[in-house]
């Protein structure tokens, strides 16, 4: 076989480079949006019942901690392979760092704050609304930020339980011993994942209250 | 009015952090809260607008137990001011001050409108600050918006837990001045909570002294100084306190209660017998002899009295009619300026009823330094023991 070049090689697939990273982007972001929708209300929900936050940052740690392989291996009897599974785990793995920092970046505002928005007969409700969430969003978006990150690479395994994605050509460039085909899918990988983190940091730092910007 | 009925308080259940307590607020009053770290003045106040609950007795505002108000509603009106500040660190001091007012739902307009005019009363320029945000001003800015805030929806009731003690000497001095004066104007019935006795002293219109969850004196800042109820209080006050205030010592502290006095009719012989009995050389005259309640009419020194030794002159022919009369509650600090600048050794001291009450003179200023440095001796020979 006459040997392209990796360029050459990557032009000729890349539609579907494109393609898969769209899957690739599709299958973090929903795991990641879940991980928000459910996570953040976690947070919010053990910064005020104190006793819950160590169970429930204890048990998301859980899933932290165990191997990504290990944890789709463990997946697969229960809800099978495909797109479905590999969501779940990824949901699973972005859940802590979504809570965690929910929980401190709530937990960190100015008792003194809290003291004078309650003295002066703002409701438990008033005080979230108005004065923890937003002084905790930035610390809150950082969370997303590395669970989104940590999720792009962690997706790329997901191609093994066939939920597509960048790992699929990583994965079938193993098996076929096809350096190119590896590359096509890792460095778009790599790229997204930096690309995907500098944009969450420019947006973390917008919402980043104005009176707390360059203190 | 703001009354404590046999209110006492626990946190853990066991022990009572405030003990059967007792004390009468009435509107329009400043009333301080003194007392060391761990005496319960925090608590106290914190009962006031339901932060704390009382474990025990009833706490009422106008006649009403506060339990039966709505702690939000409660809350919205009674101001409430802590020595950390706790602006809201995301929002302008615009927003900070109309955040009440618009949970109140009031109309742009007018929470506008409120925030200027709350800005001008704490003396801050409202073109400079309104849109600034906290980290922006200094300690003593952030508390004026502080205190700002607190009067936004204009409660009657305002708290104070040591709203100045994270200040400077001087940020220090210059809020409690503007506290005086915005209280001169608004007349709020205010609670506030201090360790410090200069300023106990300064704002207050009386002071409550705690003491282990106990009030162990309520009264005027007068007479916590003048006549501490025990030694607790002589101490937490200080003894040398009295010179650290010489506007707390007033002409009837210092005035001599029986000074020597001479009436109308008595000749100059007269005078210069009593003066040489009473070893002085100022007699008051006064408008008749005897025990009942005098007049004052004039003076005489030896300067009145010489070249007229004859025995038809009369002290009221003879006496200087020039003296200056201060009444029972001219301060330290008058009196001195008026000797002064009058150039008077002497200056009697006039009751509101019109009749002498007694007489300043240069020795009995000097008696007040003498049983200071009297207090001083005794505190050495404690030292030496
Ligand atoms: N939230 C709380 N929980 C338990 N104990 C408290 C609490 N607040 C105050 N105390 C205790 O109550 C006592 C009185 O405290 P506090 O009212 O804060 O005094 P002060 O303001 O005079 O320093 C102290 O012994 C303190 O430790
Ligand atoms: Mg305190």
């Amino acid at each position: 076989m006459e040997r392209m070049s990796f360029f050459q090689f990557f032009m000729n697939r890349i539609d579907q480079v494109i393609r898969l990273t769209g899957q690739h982007l599709q299958i973090t972001g929903t795991a990641v949006l879940l991980a928000i929708v459910i996570g953040v209300p976690i947070g919010i929900l053990i910064s005020k019942h104190r006793k819950l936050a160590n169970p429930v940052l204890g048990i998301a740690n859980v899933f932290q901690t165990l191997p990504s392989l290990a944890l789709f291996g463990l997946i697969i009897p229960i809800l099978g392979i495909g797109l479905v599974p590999s969501i779940f785990v990824l949901f699973l793995y972005a859940l802590l760092p979504i809570i965690k920092n929910t929980y401190t970046g709530i937990n960190n505002v100015d008792p003194a704050v809290i003291e004078a928005g309650v003295g002066m007969g703002m409701t438990y409700s008033q005080i979230l609304r108005m004065v923890q969430i937003p002084l905790a969003l930035s610390v809150i978006m950082a969370g997303i930020r590395i669970a989104t990150v940590i999720n792009i690479g962690t997706a790329t395994i997901a191609a093994l339980i066939g939920a597509g994605g960048l790992g699929e050509l990583i994965f079938r460039g193993i098996s076929m011993d096809n350096a190119h085909m590896i590359l096509s899918g890792a460095i778009p990988a790599a790229l997204l994942a930096l690309l995907v983190d500098w944009l969450l940091g420019m947006v973390e730092h917008f919402i980043t209250p104005k009176g707390l910007r360059g203190k | 009015m703001i009354e404590f009925k046999k209110v006492s308080k626990s946190y853990d259940g066991k022990t009572n952090v405030i003990e059967g307590l007792d004390l009468k607020i009435n509107s329009g009053e400043l009333v301080i809260l003194i007392g060391e770290s761990g005496s319960g003045k925090t608590t106290t106040m914190k009962m006031i607008n339901r932060l704390h609950e009382p474990t025990s007795g009833i706490i009422s505002i106008d006649g009403k137990n506060i339990m039966d108000i709505n702690p939000i509603e409660l809350r919205r009106n009674i101001g409430y001011v802590i020595q950390k500040v706790g602006l809201f660190p995301h929002m302008t001091i615009k927003e900070n001050i109309e955040l009440i007012p618009y949970l109140q739902n009031w109309d742009k307009e007018k929470r506008a409108a409120r925030a200027r005019e709350l800005l001008e009363l704490v003396d801050l320029d409202p073109d400079i600050y309104i849109n600034k945000y906290p980290h922006e001003l200094s300690g003593g800015q952030q508390q004026r918006i502080g205190v700002a805030r607190a009067l936004a929806v204009n409660p009657d009731v305002i708290l104070m837990d040591e709203p100045f003690s994270a200040l400077d000497p001087i940020t220090r001095e210059q809020l409690q001045e503007e506290l005086l004066k915005l209280q001169d104007e608004l007349q709020k019935t205010i609670v506030f909570v201090t360790h410090d006795m200069d300023e106990a002293l300064k704002l207050g219109d009386r002071i409550a002294v705690m003491k282990d969850g106990r009030v162990i004196q309520f009264d005027t800042p007068e007479n916590i100084l003048k006549n501490p109820i025990n030694d607790f209080v002589e101490y937490f006050v200080g003894k040398d306190r009295l010179w650290k205030s010489p506007e707390m010592l007033y002409a009837r502290d210092i005035m001599v209660k029986k000074p020597a006095t001479i009436s109308l009719q008595r000749t100059p012989a007269k005078a210069l017998e009593i003066m040489k009995e009473k070893r002085t050389d100022y007699l008051v005259v006064v408008d008749q002899a005897g025990d009942r309640p005098k007049k004052v009419v004039g003076f005489v020194t030896p300067r009145e009295l010489r070249n007229k030794t004859e025995a038809e002159h009369k002290m009221k022919d003879i006496m200087n009619t020039g003296f200056i009369p201060v009444s029972e509650t001219t301060n330290m600090v008058e009196v001195l300026n008026i000797m002064k600048e009058k150039r008077r050794k002497n200056l009697p001291v006039v009751g509101e009823d019109g009749y002498l009450k007694g007489l300043i003179t240069q020795t009995s200023i000097l008696n007040l330094f003498a049983d200071a440095i009297t207090d001083l001796d005794d505190d050495e020979g404690g030292d030496d023991k």
